[in-house]
């Protein structure tokens, strides 16, 4: 009865998928609408894979610290890195705007020196990466918490600097984990619109130019793009999962 | 030569421990579960900070300040082995080392004698994660040898192994503390093995206190509390 109930509900959540091949009329791929809609693909996976590499190189050694930190310590790091995963996407775009625009101090100082924030790369990696960086670091504290402390001090005894342990047991002890974090920070990235439309319309990365579709030609123009969406999206995040959790119930 | 002298307070009592022991010399700490002897042995090898006190190694300050683990040079080996699962057995045990030190013919002749007496040589390639509970210890016996620590701790490292492998175990660290040289403290709640393992001297503790110290024959002849005379009677 349970198992028959877990399976209605997994089915009614995978259900909107079917929704691929729904009966549209025949899907849309001009190159009126192909040649923007690869634009955004490159756009999303170059400057979101640069966002990664900076929340990997920023997020690690945080949620390295982090995870050595006191109960209260780490109650307020924990609390600053869930601001931006609980604030609402388009309030987060809006004030992003406003803090790194002529508004903001930071803004200024950029201005001063001639970088403008808004519409163009720098502004969609740096709102990716505010977007990511909490959902990452909250993953990868989780990830180097679940190495058994005594390995670590076992690691040193045996000689091996702090430096030297993390690189040999608690990294490869936590890669899995590392990944799954990373997997959520990426697809919370490539994914993100309302944050994104509002400090960069402009390089337009997929999710924009899917609303742009779908406001100038209707849905058959947009279920291309959609499926290149979704196969970028979902598929390493998804096998990240299924890993970690083989490996959590060998 | 070890000279400790230090407290460390626990929630229930505090641990007040003090010792001087040679090199070579061997210590069994002898007490119910539970009266702190782990804590002794935390606190010398670094897992846990003393409150106050000291405790030096030779020339080397172990306390206070507290010294880093990895400056410490000693051999640490509880009930969990604490064996590294992402590695094989082999890279276990040389675990630490430098490529430098793993080449030079006397290491590797250490290790192999290691690897022998410890029959562990079909175990060597395999991945850590995947040998058994004996086999763990052993390994993790090993690993700590690797070394030649001048000091050896060993917190109930023989608890849940069958009385063989015991007995193998404990006459190989009694042949190697003669013949290298190390200082060991052992710790365990059963008198048996402690008098295989340290037959020279034992300290007795009791809620964190050390009610006796001497040889086995003193605490057999004349135990100081009840209690200590029902764990030194046999079953």
């Amino acid at each position: 009865m349970a198992r028959a109930g877990a399976a209605l509900l997994a089915l009614a959540l995978l259900y909107p998928l079917s929704a691929l091949f729904a009966r549209i009329g025949a899907w849309q791929w001009s190159a009126q609408v192909r040649e923007p809609a690869l634009a955004s693909v490159r756009v999303s996976l170059v400057l979101t894979a640069i966002a990664m590499v900076i929340v990997v190189v920023l997020g690690t050694p945080m949620a390295a610290y982090i995870a050595r930190c006191g109960a209260k310590e780490r109650l307020v790091w924990q609390a600053a890195l869930l601001v931006p995963i609980l604030l609402p996407p388009l309030a987060l775009g809006i004030l992003f705007t406003l803090a790194f625009g002529p508004f903001g101090g930071i803004g200024r100082l950029l201005q001063h020196y001639g970088v403008a924030m808004t519409n163009n790369a720098p502004a969609f990696v740096a709102t990716q990466v505010y977007v990511a960086m909490g959902y990452y670091v909250l993953g990868a504290v989780a990830a180097l918490d679940a190495v058994p402390s005594m390995l670590q001090k076992q690691a040193a005894l045996l000689g091996l600097t702090p430096t030297r342990v993390f690189f040999r047991v608690t990294l490869p002890l936590a890669r899995l984990g590392l990944a799954v974090a990373l997997s959520i920070a990426w697809v919370r990235a490539v994914g993100e619109f309302g944050a994104v439309v509002v400090t960069a319309y402009y390089p337009s990365g997929m999710p924009v130019q899917l609303w742009v579709d779908l406001q100038s030609y209707g849905l058959p123009a947009v279920m291309p793009l959609l499926v290149i969406f979704l196969a970028v999206a979902l598929p390493l995040p998804w096998l990240a999962h299924v890993l970690a959790q083989r490996r959590s119930h060998a | 030569m070890l000279d400790a002298h230090f407290t460390k307070r626990r929630r229930d009592f505090t641990v007040s421990f003090s010792l001087k022991l040679g090199p070579g010399e061997s210590l069994g700490l002898f007490g119910a579960s539970g009266v702190g002897k782990s804590t002794v042995l935390a606190c010398i090898a670094g897992i846990e900070d003393p409150d106050d006190g000291y405790i030096d190694l030779g020339d080397v300050h172990f306390f206070p300040p507290p010294l880093p683990l990895h400056r410490r040079s000693i051999g640490y080996l509880t009930q969990e082995p604490s064996l590294f699962p992402h590695l094989s057995v082999r890279d276990n045990i040389t675990f630490g080392l430098s490529k430098i030190e793993q080449a030079d013919p006397e290491r590797a002749e250490w290790i192999a004698t290691l690897k022998n007496r410890l029959k562990l040589a079909p175990l060597w390639n395999a991945p850590a994660s995947r040998i058994s509970g004996g086999q763990a210890r052993r390994v993790g016996l090993a690993r700590m040898l690797a070394r030649r620590p001048p000091l050896v701790l060993l917190d109930e490292p023989f608890v849940g192994l069958d009385r063989q492998l015991v007995r193998e175990l404990i006459d190989d660290l009694v042949f190697w503390s003669r013949n290298i040289g190390f200082s060991m403290i052992a710790v365990d709640h059963r008198a048996d093995v402690l008098t295989r393992l340290c037959p020279q001297m034992a300290v007795v503790l009791e809620q964190g206190q050390v009610i006796q110290r001497g040889s086995w024959a003193d605490l057999c002849s004349a135990p100081a509390t009840p209690l200590l005379q029902s764990l030194l009677a046999p079953l």
